[in-house]
């Protein structure tokens, strides 16, 4: 099992960035995303966020797997809103402004040109603030969260659970992988067996209670060691040094200005509203 | 002659027990995410895993609840590649969980200062209550997305609550039944 | 730097603790100084309260710690107990017992600075230490490396320097010896004696005192169920300690029977289901040129073992060369990139690990790593459950495994809580475990870690007692019980088998053993000067009453007159 963060941007624009860069972007994206329901602006987003994720250096192989999780995911939830829970009004746009293309059958929903807008709209920002998100797997160094979160205003002790967590993840999923083999002597495959949930969840017990035991129990001596080491009892010196370049610098007032202008433009109601394709309400008659 | 008694009542200390237990809890949860595959033809996939979340809030607090929660399915997205901050709210629902387990001595003393067996289904009441309260987070996505409340509700809440207190009704109190007589032994 | 105080570094005075949760104490009335430069010894068995000892010394008792103290510690002239954690650090360093745990950096560097990051030193001196400290402990190629891709030996010079790095006055360390391999011991040793030369005090707890006299220790205190059974020069203490109890070079094991110590049965050296001769039988375990990779990192390079239905096999060699990896394969748990494993003559390829489960009983390293019952009997019949065994047997089965592992006798142990056992009870009930699935032959991988020499050898005496066991193969560290208990010693190096033979044959050419990080110990130096005619390697008390018997001139009188020196507490 492998179970390393995979640090696969590694050298790359973004991953020379300060990680403190692609937690603000994110921060900040997010609610310019937030902001914009007009398509022609979301796509506009879309294309600033691919670019930015391109200078991740991601491949495509690697990555694919998640891309159609997104794409399942979100297109189910797209459609169930669509055909199940939408009455056919868009909030936000006048009333009585609905025109009607079809009504689903059986459930009798009615499919309106701005209904369908919507849910191409919300696909796309989903896309969207993914696309956003996803370097951050790729292009922040493991050891850089810690420090990274601290100068983001983090308190030290937590900063330094995040550190202590990746210092955990490779042991503990050694142990784990020793507890599986150890139950494999003794006749218990973990990974083969019924898919059903409830039996699922009970055969995960022989592995899940070792090695969450020994985990505990075996932190006595980690405890100690960081007592002895005047964990927490007073202002931390971080060796990792942190300083934005003129890069970061860049690219963050970059994205903060995007946050800004499309602020405004949400309140003079240019962005913020729901772009209806102007083929749908042909295809309705209107 | 000198007694030294520690002072353990308070939910809110953090010491270094509270960050190790807090990473472990983390750092498990995350592996154990991964490593349960998830059963195909289900948006929200099984994991039993999820268990350890009101499991390690119930048993050492609040705080390492919240933790666990949140930055093991932070990590969990890290790990596989989805990015740690993507579904950050999902994230702090999980954390949300572990937090609200955490407060039981608040809420179910009568179980959390009982017996042994009091104690494990204590956690699991705990567990069920906190899975309810705590992923009514999710529905961030509604603002998030724009969705409506029942999209989120029949495709996300429900599907994830139901598989999530089936897990903790089964995994907590078998795990509180395990810790607990080692927990007897070690301790300061 | 403060300027050293005058005077001793620690003064522990008739100190008794008590563990808030614990009935009894854990010390009573312990005393002990140390001064700078100096290297005290703390011995004694499993529990006897070594690491209490130490916690109270660098105050993790009071200040972590609760409990009932009495007595005074004091640092520097000051009580511990005034002191807070933090003052204490900048003088004591403690290297906790088990070092995969102690260490909390992902990467070396980040490890280094914790101590110092903590204290609040500037990054500039922290990126100073880290030199500094990387060059005093030999570790400067780990630099830039992450942690968990350490060896056990590694682990153990990185959580030293580590301590190092707030530059303690005073060392204090928890069986550093207890994972590493010899050489990396060595290494080690030697880098304790250097910082004591150089004025530091070092406080080591270690009941393999064998290896520990080529530090000169200037003290030893040996505890006893809490108390100082001894007080004062080694030599004092090797000539009334206990040759059970602790590893004692040869040399003192011969006085110490000479002088009449408690007669313990001879170690039988032969599994008890075995009959028949080693001879050309078909191999119940044989690896034809196995090569196995774990992510995609290749680990054996071609591996050529046959281990015969009816022997007892010890495996040694150093930490990370691929030992327990070959035992994997055989089990099926990893899959062979080349060559074939066979097992009775017929390969494993097209077989899963539950066909193998009622050959091989497995038992791991740490034991606690596959409990998860409530009780001892369903731990036990977790397997048979699984594979579908008759349970009407059950009973019996439980019955058996019980006695046969010595886990019977103690009281309700059908209804304990597994997880919560002590480690050497554990042991056994992995053991047991193992045999409940009937197996024929046994892997033991490292039987004797974690446990006291007397334990450790409790636990191969019983072993290779089990009635009906027909096989055994064991890997270790330690030496002298590999030596002493085998029939045929496989020595591996770089995924590879470079020995096979008896364990005078294997221990013949010293340069190769060498090679393989291993220690010459003064037994293995002993047999080969005394060794017997039929060519089998003896252990310590067999030899040294053979050596007795040829060479009456060695009988002394009784060591307790050379005790002297120090302070005996009551008759040994
Ligand atoms: N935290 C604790 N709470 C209660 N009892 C404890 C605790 N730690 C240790 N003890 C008990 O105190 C006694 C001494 O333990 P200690 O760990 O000091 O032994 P030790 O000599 O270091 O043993 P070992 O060689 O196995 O490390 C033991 O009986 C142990 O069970
Ligand atoms: N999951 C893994 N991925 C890559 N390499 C690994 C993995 N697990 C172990 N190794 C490496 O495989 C090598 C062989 O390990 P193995 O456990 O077989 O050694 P060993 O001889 O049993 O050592 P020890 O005496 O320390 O137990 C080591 O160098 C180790 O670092
Ligand atoms: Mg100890
Ligand atoms: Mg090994």
């Amino acid at each position: 099992m492998n179970i390393a963060p995979r640090y696969l941007g590694r050298g790359s624009w973004l991953a020379r960035r300060d990680p403190r860069v692609l937690i603000l972007v994110v921060a900040l994206f997010i609610f310019t995303v937030l902001q914009v329901w007009d398509e022609r602006v979301v796509l506009l987003l879309l294309a600033i966020a691919v670019v930015y994720y391109r200078s991740a250096g991601i491949e495509w192989r690697t990555i694919r797997r998640n891309w159609a999780f997104v794409f399942v995911f979100i297109g189910l939830l797209v459609t169930v809103n669509l055909f199940v829970f939408s009455d056919g009004f868009v909030e936000g746009l006048p009333p009585g402004d609905g025109h009607l293309l079809f009504t689903v059958p059986l459930l009798g929903t009615p499919v309106t040109a701005e209904s369908l807008s919507l849910a191409v709209t919300q696909f796309t920002r989903y896309l969207t603030m993914a696309t956003i998100g996803f370097p951050v797997a790729f292009a922040i160094a493991p050891s850089d969260f810690g420090v990274a979160f601290r100068r983001l205003g983090v308190p030290e002790k937590f900063a330094f659970g995040l550190d202590l967590t990746f210092r955990f993840l490779p042991s503990l999923a050694a142990d784990f992988q020793t507890t599986v083999d150890a139950q494999r002597i003794r006749g218990f495959d973990w990974s083969a067996g019924s898919a059903g949930f409830l039996s699922r969840v009970r055969r995960s017990t022989p592995v899940v209670v070792p090695t969450v035991v020994n985990a505990i129990a075996g932190a006595e001596d980690t405890i100690d060691a960081m007592d002895l080491r005047a964990f927490g009892t007073g202002r931390r010196s971080w060796l990792r040094e942190l300083r934005y370049d003129m890069q970061d610098r860049l690219v963050l007032l970059g994205f903060t200005a995007l946050l800004v202008v499309v602020t405004i433009l949400g309140f003079l109601g240019i962005t913020s509203n729901l772009y209806v394709f102007p083929f749908l309400l042909t295809l309705a008659g209107a | 002659m000198t007694t030294a008694t520690l002072n353990r009542d308070n939910l809110w200390e953090v010491t270094s027990r509270t960050i190790v237990y807090s990473a472990i809890g983390a750092a498990l949860y995350g592996i154990l995410l991964v490593a349960q595959i998830p059963i195909p033809g289900s948006t929200v996939s099984v994991r039993p895993a999820f268990a350890l979340v009101p499991f390690f809030g119930y048993a050492f607090g609040p705080i390492v609840g919240f933790f666990t929660g949140t930055v093991g399915n932070a990590i969990g997205d890290q790990i596989s590649g989805w990015g740690a901050l993507t579904s950050w709210n999902w994230s702090l629902a999980n954390g949300f969980v572990g937090l609200i387990a955490g407060l039981a001595p608040l809420y179910l003393s009568r179980w959390t200062n009982g017996s042994l067996r009091d104690r494990a289904i204590g956690g699991a009441v705990a567990g069920a209550i906190a899975v309810v309260i705590g992923f009514l987070f999710v529905f961030t996505d509604a603002i998030l997305q724009g969705m409506d409340v029942a999209t989120i509700f029949t495709t996300l809440y429900l599907p994830v609550i139901i598989g999530d207190l089936i897990g903790t009704i089964i995994l907590v109190p078998i795990l509180v039944y395990a810790w607990e007589p080692v927990k007897a032994q070690l301790g300061r | 730097m403060t300027e050293p105080a005058p005077g001793p570094i620690v003064e522990v005075e008739g100190l008794t603790f008590r563990y808030r949760r614990a009935t009894e104490p854990a010390i009573r009335d312990v005393s002990l100084t140390v001064s700078p430069g100096e290297i005290v010894l703390v011995a004694g068995p499993s529990g006897c309260g070594k690491s209490t000892l130490i916690r109270a010394i660098n105050g993790l008792i009071p200040h972590a710690y609760s409990g009932e103290l009495t007595g005074t510690v004091k640092v520097d002239g000051q009580s511990t107990s005034e002191l807070k954690l933090r003052d204490l650090a900048r003088t004591i360093g403690t290297v906790l017992q088990d070092p995969a745990k102690q260490i909390v950096g992902a990467m070396v560097e980040s490890e280094l600075a914790f101590g110092p990051e903590n204290m609040g030193v500037p990054r500039e001196e922290i990126r100073h230490r880290i030199r500094e400290v990387a060059e005093q402990a030999g570790i400067q190629k780990l630099l830039g490396r992450e942690t968990s891709a350490l060896s056990g030996g590694e682990r153990q010079l990185l959580a030293v320097a580590g301590i190092l790095m707030l530059r303690p006055r005073l060392l204090v360390v928890d069986e550093p010896l207890a994972n590493l391999d010899p050489a990396t011991a060595e290494r080690l040793l030697a880098l304790l004696r250097t910082l004591a030369d150089e004025g530091s005090a070092i406080v080591i707890v270690e009941h393999r005192v064998e290896e520990c006299l080529d530090l000169r220790p200037d003290r030893v205190l040996y505890l006893e169920a809490g108390s100082t059974r001894y007080m004062g020069h080694v030599e004092g203490f090797l000539a009334v300690a206990d040759p059970e109890s602790v590893k004692l070079p040869f040399d003192v094991v011969v006085d110490r029977v000479a002088a009449g110590s408690p007669d313990e049965e001879p170690v039988p050296t032969t599994l008890a289901g075995q009959q028949g001769t080693t001879g050309d039988a078909t191999p119940r375990l044989e690896f034809r040129g196995v090569t196995a990779a774990l992510s995609e990192h290749e680990i054996l390079h071609g591996v050529d073992a046959r281990f015969g239905p009816r022997e007892t096999v010890a495996v040694l060699g150093p930490n990370g060369s691929g030992k327990t990896t070959m035992f994997r394969t055989a089990m099926r748990l990893l899959n062979v990139t080349g060559g074939a494993v066979l097992v009775d003559g017929a390969s494993i390829a097209d077989k899963r690990t539950t066909d193998l489960v009622e050959t091989f009983g497995y038992v791991f390293q740490s034991p606690s790593q596959m409990l998860f019952n409530r009780t001892v009997v369903d731990e036990l019949l977790f397997g048979p459950r699984m594979l579908g065994h008759d349970e009407a047997t059950f009973d019996d089965l439980v019955d058996d495994v019980l006695r046969r592992t010595s886990l019977a006798d103690l009281e309700g142990i059908r209804e304990r809580p597994p997880l919560a056992m002590s480690f050497g009870q554990q042991k056994r009930l992995a053991l047991a475990i193992a045999l409940a699935l009937r197996p024929t032959t046994l892997i033991l991988d490292e039987p004797s870690a974690g446990q006291d020499h007397r334990t450790a050898q409790a636990f191969m005496r019983e072993v290779t007692a089990i009635p009906g066991l027909e096989s055994l193969y064991f890997v270790t560290h330690d030496v002298d019980l590999a030596l002493t208990h085998a029939d045929r010693i496989l020595l591996f190096r770089d995924g590879r088998v470079i020995a096979d033979g008896t364990p005078m044959e294997v221990i013949a050419d010293t340069a190769r053993w060498r090679a393989c990080d291993l220690r010459v110990t003064s037994l293995m130096e002993a047999n080969a000067r005394y060794g017997s005619a039929e060519g089998k390697f003896l252990d310590a008390d067999t030899l040294a009453r053979r050596v007795i018997a040829q060479d009456p001139t060695r009988r002394r009188g009784s060591g307790r007159e050379a005790a002297a020196g120090g302070l005996l507490t009551e008759p040994w």
